[in-house]
């Protein structure tokens, strides 16, 4: 299950959260675990230069990008790799979308359909799509192109 | 969007502090989505709407009920526009409102609508949506849509379906169950997506039947699987399937490792590690297996993605656990990761050098990992010193180093946890390696020099007191006990003068110099200070002279409470001050027994410190205490057996009471196990009566009611019968609670004078076979069979009737006889014919007991087995065998 995918500015503000399969009482204690993995180990990561660390049984893979953190948590068979995989899909498409390396405001002008890849990605917790060509057709509602 | 958008050319500064959503209210987005009820719609207008909602909801904001049904019914209405962009937006909204089943029905039709579109891409969308808020009811009518959709040539609408049913298996299994045909089908699929979400759901309808699973697996592997993920899922299934076989075959050869050993010369790196930590994983994995797998995780070791870096050395972390021999060659790559940027990776590095080094490795890994300390969180370390408290107890020569460093990160800054750690380890050095005692205590002396932790510091003086006066200098450490009176808070100095008492009573030559720091406490500004020092004073007697400490003052410092500590702050919460004073002998010593949920709590390992480890006494050896206090039982002799608590109530009753029996030679006694689950009422005077009319051979000897049993204070009545020395007799017994009720008013705690009497009843219990046999294994039967001859053997065959399968005969005759399944014999492989069961015990008496059991299943599940038996004594054999002809 992927357990969480969080969006975050430079300075630790939510822009992003979705959660599944976890409690909504647990959620507020991740956000905060999150941004403070972020604040203590991104600063001075290179842009999409993978971060990976593991807490209990979950596993966390994060990067930045532009302005903005990505943290992705997982478990079971979501893990370190898998993980990787699914953050590279985000971060590829978030690129796509912004056109180049997302500030802050680019990323929020760009925040409804960055919305519709995310819902395109991932889908209750399952990675749907890993093809970031496909999902930029998906979300006009056109069919893949290798169909 | 409402603010004006910044133009490309304005200043960067500008755009990066201004957000679109500045100043966003949920009240002013409500009132916009008021577009979407317009008869002309802007479609851009709705689509930024939208936006914001969805921001609104990412960002942990809740609609009210009424504001999320108004919204949903707007959103509903843009299905009239065609604009394609919109629609999409439309789909998520839904998905993120999630309407409520009674509203769902608005949507239904306009989505099924979409769902026989003519453009594909409506279809997948529609159904994704359709699943995310659909009940029951509504699948059995889309079922067969979505059976076509499984099956459709576009990926993206069999994805959706496919993925739509791996959810909705959650909720209606039955139905999704039917679908395998098009899942099966859609295994095949060309398109690699499609593969990988097929291949997924197949699996978890089938996961149930073995056989399914494992045609599934051999047929993928030999076939082709399109995407690496598909490729991974497979790996999972087959070492799975690997599990469950058996390790049959005489050439020794694993089945599918072949194909797992392909895996690792696969072009994706997600297959290679997959396929690797497979192999590492089989169960008893031999070398040879694993040496392809190390190596290529050896490579991983050295990638430049940290991902790949965390996940090698993380599974050769694993590996070392059970294998340190095979991860040795990796440890050069391992030793260069400890200066890894990502400080899960090193730590992880050097967990598993401590695990897999030699001893002679050990100065130089303990140099690099001081380096390496000094820049890690405190969650890190705590593993590292874990880690480092095992390799300790492998190579106790190298206490010293080890002690070292433990002590030198003790010195250093770090939090509780940290720090509890580091002294709960150097606590277990010192108890298993008796070398490293002095040594140890010295440094725990120093610590609690400057120690911020009133917890440790109480802890480390409480373990002071045991160990430091059996050392060869006690007084060494009577400097740094003292200087806690002088410097700390109270809970220490109350700690402090405790310790010095218990130096006190075992060495006698220090005793007056004792009396004197003692008698200086005295005049302590805390009560509770001053209190144990009068304590300790008296009790150790006298004028401080050097005199021998009596023996009872050695049990009051040293003995244990003896009590569980929950049930004594019950008892004394409970007692009202009165003429009577408080007997610490109405303290129940049954331990209650905890919700389910709260067993299945991850249990916290047993630490260093605190009380010394009582636990290894056995329950029999409670229950013997227990019942060797009655008096009245005295006479009955050595206690045989005690079962395991058999209910007597259902879950939540009102009451709730167990029982256990207990086994003597010529006696029975019957330990009910009450509690009171009703805030409102006490219950006094309460007895069991016993029926033993279906119990012929036994009478009843004693009862020990119960004087009163308080809410949720666990309380025992005890039934005495007297039956046949030596006989195995039987029978059953019905069980009535009596008691006096009387109401509780719960503001108080004060229950009322006057009691009802009333009754409960409880459910039947029985004496059988199985009480008088102990269950204690054999570590060779083989050996144990062939030693015991075949001068008292018995060997008979039965007929056991139809059974609903082997595994359940071989259970039913297992719990009959009451005997230890020795080398694994109890469980029976599936699909099997025929089984032998190896079983032993000692028989009432003290006689020992093997029995072999063969057992056969003929097609219409009769199940015949032969039954042999060996023991010391012919008509013990006898009486086995008289078991299972009456069982």
């Amino acid at each position: 299950m992927l357990l969480a995918l969080l969006i975050s500015n430079s300075v630790g503000n939510i822009l992003v959260e979705r959660y599944h399969g976890v409690p909504a009482e647990e959620r507020l204690h991740w956000r905060s675990f999150l941004v403070k993995l972020g604040a203590d180990n991104l600063k001075g990561a290179k842009n999409e230069e993978l971060l990976v660390a593991s807490h209990k049984s979950v596993y966390i893979v994060y990067t930045v990008l532009g302005d903005v953190s990505v943290y992705v948590v997982g478990k079971d068979e979501y893990d370190e790799l898998a993980l990787a995989e699914v953050i590279f899909v985000v971060t590829s498409t978030i690129k796509d979308v912004c056109g180049k390396l997302p500030s802050e405001r680019l990323f929020l002008d760009k925040y409804g359909k960055i919305c519709l890849c995310l819902d395109e990605i991932v889908w209750t917790g399952i990675l749907e799509n890993s093809d970031k060509d496909r999902i930029k057709r998906l979300i006009r509602l056109k069919p893949p192109a290798e169909f | 969007m409402a603010q004006p958008l910044v133009k490309k050319d304005d200043d960067r500064d500008d755009e990066a502090d201004y957000s679109p959503f500045l100043g966003i209210e949920k009240g002013a987005v409500l009132q916009e989505a008021r577009v979407f009820n317009d008869p002309q719609l802007d479609a851009r207008r709705c689509s930024q709407v939208i936006t914001k909602l969805l921001y609104l909801l990412n960002q942990g904001e809740t609609f009210t009920k009424v504001e999320a049904t108004e919204v949903f019914f707007s959103v509903t209405k843009l299905f009239q526009s065609r604009d394609i962009g919109l629609r999409r937006m439309v789909y998520l909204m839904i998905k993120e409102l999630s309407p409520s089943a009674d509203e769902v029905i608005i949507v239904t039709s306009s989505l099924m609508k979409d769902m026989n579109s003519k453009t594909d891409m409506y279809r997948a969308n529609a159904i994704r949506v359709l699943c995310r808020i659909t009940d029951g009811t509504l699948l059995t009518q889309i079922e067969r849509y979505l059976k076509q959709a499984i099956v459709d040539k576009n990926p993206v609408v069999a994805s959706a379906a496919l993925v739509s049913g791996i959810h909705l298996l959650q909720t209606n299994p039955e139905i999704v169950k039917r679908w395998s045909n098009e899942v099966q089908e859609a295994v095949q699929s060309r398109a690699a997506l499609v593969q990988f979400h097929a291949l997924g759901l197949l699996h978890q309808i089938r996961q149930n039947d073995r056989l399914a699973v494992s045609k599934l697996v051999t047929s993928l592997t030999r076939g082709t699987v399109r995407s690496p993920l598909a490729q991974c899922l497979l790996i999972r299934y087959t070492s799975q399937v690997i599990r469950e076989s058996a390790t049959n075959t005489q050439t020794g050869d694993r089945p599918f490792y072949d194909f797992l050993e392909g895996c690792l010369r696969h072009k994706a790196e997600m297959v290679i590690f997959e396929a690797a930590r497979a192999i590492t994983e089989l169960n008893g994995v031999t070398s040879r297996e694993l040496t392809p797998a190390i190596t290529v995780l050896q490579l991983f070791l050295s990638s430049s993605k940290p991902v790949l870096r965390f996940a090698a050395v993380r599974t050769l972390n694993k590996v070392a656990m059970t294998h340190p021999m095979a991860v040795t060659n990796c440890n050069i790559d391992m030793e260069s990761l400890i200066s890894d940027q990502n400080r899960s990776i090193a730590t992880l590095a050097i967990t598993t050098l401590l695990k897999t080094g030699n001893e002679s490795s050990v100065e130089r890994l303990m140099k690099q990992i001081t380096n390496f300390m000094s820049d890690i969180a405190d969650e890190f370390k705590i593993v590292v010193v874990e880690a480092i408290r095992s390799l300790c107890l492998k190579f106790p020569l190298k206490y010293r180093s080890l002690m070292n460093f433990l002590s030198n990160i003790l010195r250093e800054e770090g939090g509780f946890e940290y720090k509890k750690a580091i002294v709960d380890s150097i606590v277990i050095l010192i108890r298993d390696i008796p070398d490293a005692k002095e040594s140890g205590l010295l440094h725990l002396c120093e610590f609690i020099e400057d120690c911020e932790f009133t917890y440790l510091s109480t802890q480390i003086l409480h373990f002071l007191g045991i160990e430091g006066p059996k050392t060869s200098d006690p007084s060494k450490y009577i400097r740094y006990i003292y200087n806690r009176v002088h410097l700390e808070n109270a809970t220490v100095r109350a700690s402090a003068v405790s310790t010095l008492a218990k130096f006190g009573a075992m060495v006698d030559s220090l005793k007056p110099r004792i009396f004197v720091l003692l008698r200086r406490c005295l005049f302590d500004s805390d009560d509770e200070v001053r209190d144990r020092a009068t304590l300790y004073l008296n009790t150790l007697g006298g004028d401080g002279s050097v005199v021998e400490t009596d023996k009872d003052v050695k049990d009051f410092l040293f003995g244990s409470l003896d009590l569980p500590l929950v049930n004594f702050e019950t008892s004394l919460k409970n007692y009202e001050p009165s003429e009577e004073p408080f007997d610490i002998n109405s303290v129940p010593k049954e331990i209650k027994s905890q919700p389910l949920a709260e067993k299945k709590a991850p249990g916290k390992k047993p630490t260093g410190l605190g009380a010394p480890p009582t636990a290894p006494a056995s329950t029999v050896d409670a229950y013997e205490k227990l019942l060797s206090a009655i008096p009245e039982f005295a006479d009955f002799g050595k206690l045989f057996k005690s079962s395991a608590p058999v209910e007597l109530t259902e879950a939540e009753t009102e009451y709730s009471v167990n029982v256990v029996k207990h086994i003597f030679d010529g006696h029975v006694v019957f330990q009910y196990n009450c509690t009171n689950t009703i805030p409102e009422q006490l219950l006094e005077q309460v007895t069991v009566a016993v029926d033993a009319s279906e119990a012929e051979e036994f009478s009843q000897v004693v009862t020990k009611p119960l004087r009163a049993l308080p809410y949720d204070t666990p309380g025992q009545i005890f039934v005495a019968f007297e039956k046949p020395e030596g006989v195995p007799a039987v029978g059953k017994f019905s069980n009535m609670l009596r008691f006096t009720v009387k109401e509780v008013d719960t503001t108080t705690g004060e229950a009322e004078e006057d009691g009802v009497e009333d009754e409960y009843q409880l459910e039947d219990l029985e004496v059988v076979a199985a009480d008088y046999m102990l269950r204690v294994g054999v570590s060779n039967f083989r050996n144990a069979w062939e030693n015991m001859g075949v001068d008292c053997e018995r060997v008979d065959e039965y007929g056991l009737g139809p059974r609903e399968s082997l595994a359940e005969a071989v259970n039913a005759v297992i719990n009959l006889l009451g005997m230890q399944p020795c080398e694994g014999t109890e469980v029976v492989p599936s699909n099997s014919r025929s089984h032998t069961s190896l079983l032993s015990g000692v028989y009432m008496g003290n006689v020992k007991v093997l029995v072999r059991i063969a057992f056969g299943i003929d097609g219409p599940k009769e199940v015949a087995m032969k039954l042999a038996v060996r023991s010391e004594d012919e008509t013990v054999s006898d009486a086995i065998h008289e078991i299972v002809a009456s069982g």
